[in-house]
């Protein structure tokens, strides 16, 4: 009988149970949802690395011999290592495109992950497997002839299979940050199919026991000089790249799930605790007529354990289900892997425990506070609690205040608890906001900074390797254009490494350094400029000094450091080429910036990227991020309807007798109306004050995590903040206008004879 | 005396679903200016329907209630809450005073609807409780908080003062005193009180007494020497 009337109570209040409903559900599944995208991304990665082997480090060196592997095999770490010769060729194709080439003598580390064809063989001299991703641009398929040129050779192999490399995950060429699969990719080829008997070979992979740190020691102790660098599997290009961007995800994956699971427990909460205070007579007739304690307990208890418990599972499939799949395919425009699919956590089933096992207690303590209460006590209403006059009464001021003003100050002081609950929901929704329309401008500042700013050429002309400096100097002058030379750099400062960036400018006007408000920073000729990201992660100031090398040289040079700017994606130096020569470093050209639109090949130039393909491909790039702002948009949204909407319904009903009185005594349904949007309007400005700072932090928080090479601070236009508000507040507005309809319903005659 | 509410073969029926109810049938009476009315009847004999065409809580099947002239069978719910604003000042069984709201408050809240020009605190001194102006319903007895909402009722200075058994929450001591207050302001400030009561007793202490049953009227009594409430036998 107890659980028909549990049915009828819950058909009854069916807005209030179907907002508890609703925020299990929404808790755990934005909570599971964001979680799963980042999980899977984690494990998806991770087992591509472990069914492929990827190599713990990369030795490179002008030459690896057998001396050099048996060196190698002497250090006792090394587990495992096969060398390969990994050379860039340019596929016989209009455009030019690179192709990386792995003449490989064994393949059991990095393996090549077979998509299609047949599997990678090692004694093929007429074979090649080629990168998927470029074959899918290219149209090429298994069986296609395909002719590469490099240092000189020209072979022609057949495509045997198609697949992905460990190594290349993400892929993307030195001119641009976006993979442009339709320029370049990678090959895999045995050894027998090097044009030559002897294969140069220049790379070892390795596996090894210990530390990336140990091996590294244990080389350079006993190898020094023989080999040119080492690179860990952590600093490895891709798998870096693509532990930056997890890192971002688990990180969005962790705050805003987490802002929204704690409102919607608190919202959970608020609502169980009312609906049973509101049953509270009825517990007396329980009681009264002779049920147990504990049947009685049970009883409420189930109320919200099922809801929760449906809710939350519901929220635990569907989560991982859907979200991830939003944000899945544009990853996989930019990164690949075999495949993408959503992880599941202990963590999701923890916190949809957590939810269910909160809701629980709180029940139990409800129910138990009114159920030790005597019967005859329980029966009768619970007095009410009595308002007090207090501080703002004492002053004259008070006598000339409205009605609406003075009783939703009253109403709002006598129910501090669910004022709280209100202005802690709006926060929430109004913090969401800011952080998402900040990051909407902090993405659109980055890209006009860096792509506007900073550089104002319209071409970008990539010099090859082996370019002559004659070839260089012709092009640039055909071109209008001036020469630049980027490099990857290592910078030490105290016990702190950080890899960075090289870039050095002669007197261009094409590229200009600009400092964090987008002022020109002039750096004369014999300064040194270091970005403030890259200052502030060092924790140098102008005047210090610090040490540096070119990544693939081992000549370490101190630098003082004259200057600092500001850079949005490049953390490192900039300086000229007469300080870089003083340095005693080599001045080589890597690219040719130009104002002109070119668009047509040079010689010794590799490619050419104009300011729309980069900017096109920044957009590309950003696309995830764009979908994770709409979605903050949208459940900062619903979070503030059903907080406001959840909330505004329990003071209703609270206070549906007063606004029947009201009524009867002639009070019109529009003053009722703006009796209760008053205070919701209170608590929305209240909520949205405090709301900013809190979305600040988030979003400081946020750009802070997304990787060493990016330097944003929190900000937001003032359009978008003013966006910001008018949402809130219209919402507010909005829900307020649900319950005008409810005003207009409500029947006088019978909430006046349910009596006290 | 000036007929001000009449009427006039009221109809009242509640339908719902197959079931229908006759709640109101064939209703005709007049009330003066003035006068002190106690309607009488059984539980069920349709008191409260009566009470709540009166006050224009709810609409009439069939008939006409012309109160002041004003046909108010027809209003609709915008003209309804206004005719309660102007000529209706209600006094409930539970007082229903908003909890939030001082004594003083609680009267003066009638400025926000009707304009009358009321001093709030000299309206709480006439039902003797100046003393509690400031303190909150809660604060107050049963009997202060009746006579905070007589002030409250007052304050409108409505046609009429529509009481729902006002003293059924009270003891019988109290409840004479706020039965005395009404019968005052009847006789001394002609205003006209309608009181719906079960209480029989307090039939003689009125001007007019209607008695109900089953929905139609069964008697209209006209007393020419009412008792005082003080004199009645409780």
């Amino acid at each position: 009988m107890l659980a028909k009337k549990m049915l009828r109570d819950i058909t009854k209040h069916k807005a209030q149970f179907i907002s508890i409903f609703l925020m299990a559900f929404l808790g755990v599944f934005v909570f599971a949802g964001v979680g799963g995208e980042s999980v899977g991304l984690e494990v998806n990665s991770n087992d591509f690395y472990e069914d492929t082997n990827l190599a713990d480090g990369w030795i490179y060196s002008n030459y690896i011999n057998d001396v050099f592997l048996y060196q190698v095999d002497c250090l006792g770490a090394t587990t495992q290592m096969e060398r390969q010769l990994v050379v860039d060729s340019v596929a016989d194709f209009d455009n030019d495109p690179d192709i990386t080439l792995h003449f490989v003598e064994n393949n059991t580390i990095s393996k090549f992950y077979l998509i299609e064809g047949e599997k990678l063989d090692i004694n093929d001299s007429d074979g090649v497997w080629l990168d998927k991703s470029f074959a899918d641009a290219k149209g090429l398929k298994v069986g296609d002839n395909i002719s590469f040129e490099f240092e000189g050779y020209e072979i022609e192999k057949q495509i045997r299979g198609l697949g992905y490399s460990p190594e290349y995950v993400y892929h993307a060429s030195t001119s641009s940050v976006i993979p442009d699969f339709n320029k370049i990719g990678f090959a895999y080829l045995s050894y027998k199919a090097f044009p030559t008997e002897t294969v140069p070979y220049n790379v070892l992979n390795v596996k090894f026991d210990g530390t990336p740190e140990n091996y590294d020691e244990l080389l350079d102790y006993h190898m020094d000089g023989y080999y040119n660098s080492f690179v860990p599997q952590s600093e490895h290009t891709s798998v870096n790249q693509f532990s930056e961007e997890m890192d971002q995800h688990r990180m969005m994956g962790d705050i805003f799930p987490v802002v929204f699971i704690l409102i919607s427990m608190l919202i959970l909460l608020t609502t169980m605790t009312r609906i049973i205070t509101h049953q509270r007579t009825q517990i007396g007739i329980l009681k009264a007529s002779g049920f147990k304690n504990r049947s009685i307990i049970l009883h409420y208890v189930s109320y919200g354990f099922w809801l929760v418990l449906v809710g939350s599972i519901l929220g635990l499939i569907l989560g991982p289900m859907t979200l991830p799949k939003l944000f899945y395919p544009s990853m996989a425009a930019t990164y690949k892997l075999p495949s993408w699919n959503p992880a599941w956590s202990m963590n999701f089933v923890y916190v949809a425990a957590l939810m269910v096992i909160m809701s629980l207690a709180v029940s139990y303590y409800s129910v138990k506070n009114i159920s030790d209460e005597k019967p005859a006590d329980t029966i009768r209403p619970k007095v009410p609690k009595v308002s007090t006059t207090g501080f703002l009464e004492r002053f004259a001021i008070w006598r000339h205040l409205s009605f609406n003003v003075r009783w939703n100050y009253r109403d709002a002081k006598r129910n501090k608890f669910r004022a709280l609950m209100t202005i802690i929901g709006v926060i929430g929704c109004s913090a969401l906001l800011v952080c998402a329309f900040g990051m909407y401008d902090g993405m659109n500042d980055l890209k006009e900074w860096e792509y506007g700013q900073i550089n104002h050429y319209d071409s970008k002309l990539v010099i090859e390797e082996n370019a002559t400096e004659s070839q260089i100097d012709d092009v640039a002058n055909e071109v209008n254009g001036e020469k630049l030379m980027e490099s990857a750099i290592e910078i030490e400062s105290g016990d702190i490494k950080k890899s960075g960036s090289l870039l050095v400018l002669n007197e261009t006007s094409l590229v200009t350094p600009t400092d964090y408000d987008w002022n020109r920073v002039d750096i004369k000729d014999d300064e040194v400029s270091i970005s403030q990201k890259m200052a502030d992660l060092l924790d140098v100031e102008v005047g210090d000094t610090v040490k540096w090398h070119i990544m693939g040289s081992d000549k370490w040079v101190s630098t003082k450091i004259d200057k600092i700017h500001a850079d949005p994606v490049s953390q490192g130096f900039v300086m000229s080429a007469d300080k870089l020569e003083d340095l005693d470093l080599n001045y080589s050209a890597t690219s040719i910036v130009t104002a002109e639109h070119v668009n047509q090949s040079y010689d010794g130039i590799k490619a050419v990227n104009s300011m729309k393909d980069m900017t096109s491909s920044w957009d590309e790039l950003t696309e995830a991020m764009w979908l994770l702002i709409y979605i903050l948009i949208f459940f900062a949204s619903l979070l503030a309807v059903v907080v406001l909407y959840n909330l505004g319904l329990l003071s209703f009903t609270e206070i549906e007798r007063e606004i029947a009185t009201l009524k009867v005594l002639g009070f019109k349904t529009r003053a009722l109306r703006k009796l209760l949007l008053t205070q919701n309007l209170w608590f929305t400005a209240i909520g949205f004050l405090l709301g900013i700072p809190v979305g600040y932090y988030i979003l400081a928080i946020m750009w802070e995590s997304s990787g060493d090479s990016f330097y944003i601070l929190p900000s937001i236009t003032l359009s978008n903040f003013l966006l910001t508000a008018v949402i809130t507040f219209t919402l507010s507005i909005l829900v307020n206008l649900m319950f005008s309809r409810k005003i207009k319903k409500l029947d006088m005659v019978e909430s006046l004879k349910a009596g006290e | 005396m000036t007929t001000i509410i009449e009427f006039k073969n009221v109809d009242k029926i509640y339908k719902s679903g197959d079931h229908i109810l006759k709640a109101m049938d064939n209703v005709n009476f007049t009330i003066d200016e003035g006068e002190f009315v106690v309607i009488l009847g059984p539980s069920g004999a349709g008191k409260s329907t009566l009470l709540n065409l009166l006050g224009g809580l709810d609409s009439v099947s069939s008939g006409q209630i012309i109160v002041n002239g004003e046909h108010v069978e027809s209003f609709d719910d915008n003209q309804l809450t206004e005719y309660r604003a102007k000529n209706v000042g209600f006094i409930f069984q539970f007082y229903n005073l908003i909890p939030n709201l001082t004594a003083l408050e609680n009267v003066e809240l009638m400025k926000d609807i009707v304009t009358v020009n009321i001093d709030g605190f000299d309206v709480l001194d006439s039902v003797g409780l100046k003393d509690h102006a400031s303190q909150f319903p809660a604060q107050l007895s049963g009997g202060e908080q009746q006579r905070v909402s007589i002030a409250r009722a007052v304050a409108k200075q409505p046609t009429m003062l529509l009481c729902d058994e006002p003293t059924g929450a009270l003891d019988s001591k109290t409840g004479v005193l706020i039965l005395n207050l009404l019968q005052d302001m009847s006789n001394n400030k002609g205003t006209t009180v309608v009181i719906v009561t079960h209480n029989a007793i307090l039939a003689e202490a009125a001007d007019k007494v209607i008695r109900i049953k089953n929905g139609q009227i069964e008697s209209i009594v006209v007393n020419e020497l009412p008792k005082r409430v003080t004199d009645l036998e409780w």
